[in-house]
């Protein structure tokens, strides 16, 4: 047994039952929606659809007392097709309009409440600059994590641009032409879009209410109503869970957009490096720029790309999560990048091992000489550079590395020298010569060092040494370096020119002299080490001075006590209650 | 990719052409023009027509008007306007070219 209602439908009338009624009432709804896009027009369809299936029902019930069932519901509606079917393709009827938009220009600034998120300041700029309101939005949170003055800019625009009230203002924010034809048409669009929220919503509750109402008849029960609330609160739920979703989504979005645009400046930045004054050095530091097989650019490259894709990936992830109508890359596409990504990992992990091979092993490579000095000569030592090859302007030793072109031949220069000093039992003096670099194998170390080239002269008793040496351009970062040790022979007597101040090394000497306060001094060779001959006090060390002269003065309550050692005598005067007593 | 949106996108390019054809020379009321391509198999469903009809008459294509009839409630008569008689013309023109083309492609191996 079933209900029947009695429809009016193209002005026909008929008997339905409840459940077809349900079922046609529905697929109008579906309709309609798939209709939404064109509030004037729906109407009008929808009512031409209508007349025709009361058309198509007067055709199946040939008895005014016969009642319309669910068959006869599903029999039309294959006829009349899903409500799909009644899109048209709508880019070819739109664009004209879209075009008709574009074209109109007093557009004026509005903050657009009917579709705020927060004050509608992003909606109403976007309408400005003809945008998706969601890319504004965007935008506006980059600014805010960029700049932080984004928060402040928003506030004021908030409270700044007036908000789209009337229908003028909202026609103009929108950059539609202010006329009579189109003021109506915008009223008539909301009213509809109002009168169809309440008239859905009316219809919904009705429509619930009766439903509980059948199903409570047809079961029995109240089950419904149970039912109901926890539909509710799911609902509730789900709209909380997607908010956060979104949040979400907005984080993910910005991290990503944020890494690929610094990894894109830093890629691009990398070829002005030398443009922007950085020196070569830089450029060209380990472990990505160093000399290797695998060109600097594809490193850079790999680089990039293995940094680079993951983040794309996330942000696409955040796209998705935030809007669902984000198309995803295709199956081939996603593969390639996996592809990619791993070839550019396995690039770099083969750069790395080939760098770390590249210094594994150390080498040395020594040389001696006698140099034509006894005892009691007196010897200058100088560093010497040559002004063709550096520019550099100040002769001392430095750690890094420096391209220079001798006879057009490309070299690296450096001036890592360690200079020392040592006495020696033998009569002549001599000079030892220690090179160092390393390399992938010993072998190899041990050639790299030997071909560091490295020249002193001696001339007159003056022993002038290179204050730089040149290194095989290919040999970039393999620490080389140069110590020298001069020996000397007791009662030699040395003098340290200025220009070794940087280059020497722990020169030991009785006085406990710091290196860089030795030059521009006489020294003489003793057994202890070097003696200076001329220096002022000043430039002891705290070592040399603490056990060869004490002074203490102590001055408290008790009195004053002075006490003088120089090494052999020892002095001491007591000032106190007792008296003065000097031993 | 389904064939059917394929087809029924190959279709409703068409159906315009079809229907502005159909009501070139004689007025025509919505249930004759939907039987009419009913018959030539262009169509599947009817929905498609309500919405097309209501553009086509929007755009100034096509007018109507009510007619009583002896076995219902009035019906809605189509009928062509000026402009649609110059539209259906230029598309008749586009129409013949596209099937040269397409033939021309289509029969080539």
């Amino acid at each position: 047994m079933n209900k029947t209602i009695s429809i009016n439908l193209g002005g026909i009338f008929f008997h339905i039952d409840e459940l077809a009624y349900q079922k046609l009432k529905l697929y109008l709804d579906a309709i309609r929606r798939s209709l939404s896009d064109d509030p004037q027009g729906r109407d009008e369809i929808l009512n031409d659809i209508e007349n025709r299936i009361g058309e198509l029902l007067s055709e199946r019930i040939t008895d005014v007392r016969q009642v319309v069932d669910e068959n006869d519901i599903d029999e039309i509606t294959k006829i009349m097709g899903k409500p799909e079917d009644y899109l048209v393709d709508e880019e070819i009827f739109e664009d004209e309009t879209g075009y008709n938009r574009a074209k109109t220009s007093n557009k004026k600034l509005f903050r657009d409440t009917d579709d705020k998120f927060l004050g509608g300041v992003c909606a109403g700029l976007a309408h400005y600059v003809g945008i998706e309101a969601i890319w504004m939005r965007l935008l506006w949170l980059a600014l805010l994590f960029f700049f932080g003055t984004g928060f402040l800019v928003y506030i004021l625009l908030w409270i700044l641009v007036p908000q789209a009230e009337t229908t003028a203002e909202k026609l103009q924010m929108e950059g539609e032409p202010v006329n009579i034809s189109n003021i109506e048409r915008k009223i008539r669009e909301e009213f509809q879009d109002v009168s169809a929220k309440v008239k859905d919503g009316v219809n919904d509750i009705s429509e619930k209410v009766k439903n509980s109402d059948f199903k409570k008849n047809l079961s029995g029960n109240t089950k419904s109503g149970l039912n109901e609330i926890i539909d509710t609160l799911g609902t509730i739920l789900v709209s909380i869970l997607n908010v956060l979703g979104k949040i979400i989504g907005a984080v993910i979005i910005f991290i990503a957009s944020i890494a690929i645009i610094g990894l894109i400046i830093a890629a691009f930045s990398w070829g002005s490096f030398e443009m922007l004054g950085f020196s070569e050095d830089f450029i060209n530091y380990p472990p990505f720029f160093f000399d290797s097989v695998i060109p600097a650019w594809l490193l850079i490259t790999f680089a990039f790309l293995a940094i680079a894709i993951p983040f794309v990936i996330l942000f696409l992830l955040g796209l998705k999560i935030l809007s669902s109508n984000v198309k995803s890359f295709s199956t081939t596409t996603k593969l390639s990048l996996l592809g990619i990504w791993i070839i550019s990992l396995l690039g770099l992990g083969f750069a790395g091992i080939n760098y770390a091979s590249q210094t594994a092993y150390d080498g040395v490579f020594k040389q001696t000489e006698e140099l034509p000095i006894i005892a009691n000569d007196t010897l200058t030592i100088k560093m010497i550079a040559d002004d063709n090859l550096s520019a550099r302007s100040e002769l001392s030793r430095q750690y890094d590395f420096e391209t220079v072109y001798e006879n057009e031949i490309q070299k690296l220069y450096s001036s890592r020298i360690n200079v020392d000093i040592k006495s020696t039992d033998k009569t002549n003096a001599s000079i030892k010569i220690r090179k160092e670099s390393t390399g992938k194998n010993k072998l190899n170390a041990n050639k790299d060092a030997e071909s560091i080239e490295y020249e002193f002269n001696i001339t007159d008793k003056n022993l002038l040494l290179n204050g730089y040496f040149l290194s095989n351009f290919n040999n970039k970062f393999k620490d080389q370096l140069v110590d020298i040790t001069i020996y000397l022979p007791i009662n030699t007597v040395l003098y340290l020119d200025n220009s070794t101040k940087s280059y020497l090394d722990n020169v030991q000497n009785v006085q406990n002299i710091y290196d860089r306060n030795m030059p521009k001094h006489l020294y003489k060779m003793t057994i202890d080490g070097l003696a200076c001959l001329d220096c002022d006090s000043s430039i002891f060390g705290d070592d040399y001075k603490e056990k060869n002269e004490k002074f203490n003065l102590k001055i408290d309550e008790d009195g004053v006590e002075v006490n003088i050692n120089n090494g052999k005598k020892n002095a001491n005067i007591k000032v106190d209650e007792n008296g003065v007593k000097i031993n | 990719m389904k064939i059917e949106n394929t087809k029924a996108q190959m279709r409703k390019g068409v159906l315009e052409f079809c229907i502005l054809s159909i009501l070139q020379d004689d007025d025509a009321y919505t249930s004759e023009i939907i039987s009419q391509l009913k018959d030539a198999k262009l169509l599947v469903v009817e929905g498609t027509v309500y919405p097309l009809l209501t553009r086509l008459k929007n755009a100034g294509l096509l007018n109507y008007r009510w007619e009583e009839s002896t076995s219902g409630p009035p019906r809605k008569y189509y009928g062509i306007t000026e402009t649609g008689k110059l539209f259906l013309l230029e598309l008749n023109t586009t129409w013949s070219e596209l099937t040269i083309a397409v033939n021309l492609i289509t029969t080539k191996k």
